[in-house]
């Protein structure tokens, strides 16, 4: 009897929560006039697209009209703390998952009600992308953002320039770091010691957890525990990764560095300053718009990212994937249409792929022929199913900014591996502590 | 008595003095005074951006944090480096500059538009400027090259700590020169001519009028411009901010005012900012006082 009674009790809370969410969004007015400020990076290219998929939103409800605007993407997570910080964020925004983890932590982002978008239950939404790729938007069972963007890097390689040197492309591409060392060194070009022309050099600025830490990951290190308490774990595999770096810059074999220009901005230019530069899948559309007759030559190709000679585990470059958000501190009207526009927009993968080159983590769009029409996309493709996203935290910014430094000590200043370590853990163990 | 007061000449002066300082008044209130009276406020509760909680009291939790982590202390330091490094040749440059340009017949124009366009320029575009100079591949290396015929060796002017610090202060002597010239010049041009007649007709050389007449007639001029030129060294950040992003090693660069935002808008932790920041106003508060008590002390 008592079960009996429990069970009907616990079915008719759950009736009663269901039928007031109904209830609230029977109560909000949704016909009337609603203006959604939207905020994203620039990209002239996908903003052309976003205008049109936003013409065509705005066509189908009229009572909804869009503010798009576009920032500088290295100031926009600036620019949106600043704002919700002041309560005056924008309704709908975008952002990689490193900012992002913030505003769903601190509560600042609208969790998504299936039902505003038409769907039963957040399975039938979130059954639509691949595993692991709505991680960083997720918490305590709610979804608080859709990926715009899903990017892993592999390396473009100038093959003309590789012949140029006396290498074959096809067989003698690096495939482990100790030959991206060793092949970097026979293309790199020089005026004495200033370099003229590199081989390979890695991206820096935001891209450090990105693109070094699986170096570190694929010789067993970490940059914290699994339980999320301890600091740098694997000291051996760091020092290897800290000595390599120190050998890549100027004063060990003089490679490049972050002093030089950024290498994805060169490459598209086949000039020769660069003979290979790590790039998502998005390169090739810039590729195609900055250089056509490079692009559609055959002299260049795409290559999986390295794995260290000795190295088991199985870690290409890490993915970074930036989400659309809605405002949690918006009217519920607005909270609704942004989550509707922001589905609308993301229901256009394959254009997002054909015409902007960027890949949403969708199951459709993996399968899709676009996506497998595209020039070395089974690369991609290949590492990102062993890929897992870029390092995300409420501080993942400061301790971006520690590896940063840690990572210009051994290079740029020339310090001792194992100090620089030693410090790196006491400053990312005290970012972990305050968490 | 008072009642008459108000009505004589001088009150009714007084009044209107009142009247036309009020608006300034009232937007240093609101622009200036109420936001660092509630930085200070802020650096006794755990304020963080971005947080919904209501901030908790934290008493002086937020100075002890600040004033033992060594991060903050390698920023003293780089800030102590780059401002000993710009504001001394900043004062020392302005004065010469500023004789020769008001003691100059011919093409002391051209001179002081020469000196003073530097000044024009955002000191963004002036970092820019100068990274493409300092690049790897940039003027820097081929002028310093050619003139010690080291064909070929690169001078990490962006990687170097010591060529940092050196790089940075001439980027901001370069910006600022012309401008601390200018106030330099209008010291001297405000010196009563009849003093310099007065001086040529005793028969004082060059070097006795600057040394004996003009140097000790610009004391003040002197004070406001390596006061000024102190204070802005210490705030210095755009220029900083923009080689670190630019790939240069953040620990030679690292700032006060640098770290101060980076805490603030990287880190959230705006309080702690804000006990920076008040840290910063009263180490430049002391050196103020300091630098007019040894001026006055030597009048």
């Amino acid at each position: 009897m008592k079960k009996a009674v429990t069970v009907f009790l616990v079915t008719l809370l759950a009736m009663t929560m269901i039928v007031a969410k109904g209830q609230q969004e029977s109560a909000t007015d949704l016909s009337a006039p609603v203006t959604i400020v939207v905020w994203t990076h620039d990209d002239p290219n996908r903003s052309v697209l976003e205008k049109e998929l936003i013409a065509e939103f705005t066509k189908q409800n009229p009572n909804v009209t869009v503010d798009y605007q576009t920032y500088p993407s290295g100031k926009m997570a600036e620019l949106l703390t600043v704002a919700f910080s002041a309560g005056e964020g924008p309704d709908v925004f975008n952002q990689s998952q490193s900012v992002i983890r913030q505003f769903v932590v601190e509560g600042q982002v609208s969790a998504l009600d299936p039902a505003w978008l038409g769907y039963r239950s957040l399975s039938d939404i979130t059954s639509r992308y691949i595993e692991g790729s709505l991680e960083a938007v997720s918490l305590d069972g709610d979804i608080y953002g859709m990926p715009l963007e899903y990017t892993n890097l592999c390396c473009y390689l100038n093959k003309r320039l590789f012949r140029e040197a006396g290498l074959d492309p096809e067989k003698d591409y690096p495939k482990t770091w100790e030959e991206m060392m060793d092949i970097s060194s026979k293309l790199v070009k020089y005026d004495g010691e200033i370099i003229v022309s590199r081989g390979f050099d890695f991206r820096y600025a935001t891209y450090y957890l990105m693109e070094m830490l699986p170096m570190v990951e694929q010789l067993g290190g970490k940059l914290v525990s699994d339980d999320g308490k301890t600091a740098v774990i694997g000291d051996e595999a760091w020092l290897k990764f800290f000595n390599y770096m120190k050998e890549w810059g100027p004063n060990g074999r003089n490679l490049g560095g972050p002093t030089y220009v950024s290498v994805s901005k060169v490459f598209d230019l086949n000039d020769g300053q660069v003979a290979m530069s790590e790039s998502g899948l998005y390169q090739e559309s810039r590729m195609r718009s900055a250089n056509p007759s490079f692009y559609e030559s055959d002299d260049w190709m795409v290559i999986p990212y390295p794995q260290w000679k000795d190295s088991d585990l199985r870690v290409p470059c890490h993915v970074s994937c930036h989400y659309y958000m809605v405002n949690g501190n918006v009217s519920m009207a607005k909270q609704i249409w942004g989550w509707r526009l922001v589905n609308f927009m993301l229901s256009h993968s394959e254009e997002y792929l054909k015409r902007v080159n960027l890949v949403q983590p969708t199951h459709e769009l993996f399968e899709s022929e676009t996506f497998k029409n595209m020039p070395y996309s089974d690369v991609f493709k290949t590492d990102l199913e062993h890929a897992t996203l870029t390092y995300y935290s409420a501080n993942s910014s400061a301790i971006l900014e520690k590896m940063k430094q840690a990572v210009e000590a051994v290079m740029l200043q020339n310090q001792d591996p194992e100090s620089v370590l030693k410090n790196f853990r006491r400053q990312v163990q005290s970012i972990l502590d305050e968490e | 008595m008072k009642k008459h007061n108000s009505f004589s000449i001088e009150g009714q002066k007084a009044r209107w003095g009142w009247f036309f300082v009020a608006p300034a008044i009232l937007f240093f209130c609101l622009f200036s005074l109420y936001p660092m009276l509630n930085a200070l406020w802020n650096t006794f509760f755990n304020v963080k951006l971005l947080s919904l909680k209501k901030p908790e009291f934290v008493g002086l939790k937020n100075y002890a944090y600040v004033l033992s982590s060594p991060d903050f202390w390698s920023s003293v330091k780089a800030t102590v480096i780059f401002t000993l490094s710009s504001f001394i040749p900043l004062t020392v440059f302005s004065l010469v500059f500023g004789l020769i340009i008001t003691t100059r017949k011919k093409g002391h124009q051209l001179l002081q538009m020469l000196i003073y366009s530097p000044a024009v320029l955002s000191s963004v575009v002036a970092a820019l400027i100068w990274l493409l100079l300092f690049d790897p591949r940039g003027i820097a290396n081929s002028l310093v090259n050619f003139l010690m015929r080291t064909p070929g060796i690169d001078h990490k002017w962006l990687t170097e700590p010591a060529k940092l610090y050196m790089a940075t202060a001439m980027i901001y002597f370069w910006k600022y020169i012309g401008y601390f010239t200018i106030i330099v010049a209008t010291g001297v041009a405000k010196i009563p001519t009849s003093v310099l007649e007065a001086a040529t007709i005793d028969g004082a050389s060059v070097r006795q009028t600057i040394g004996r007449i003009i140097m000790p007639l610009l004391r003040p001029t002197t004070m406001m411009v390596s006061i000024v030129a102190m204070l802005n060294c210490m705030k210095s950040f755009s220029t900083q901010y923009l080689f670190t992003q630019r790939g240069a090693p953040n620990a030679p660069l690292n700032v006060l005012t640098l770290n101060i935002y980076k805490t603030a808008m990287r880190d959230r932790y705006i309080s702690r900012a804000c006990v920076m920041s008040f840290i910063l106003f009263f180490f430049m508060m002391i050196l103020t006082i300091v630098r007019m008590k040894t001026s006055e002390s030597k009048e």
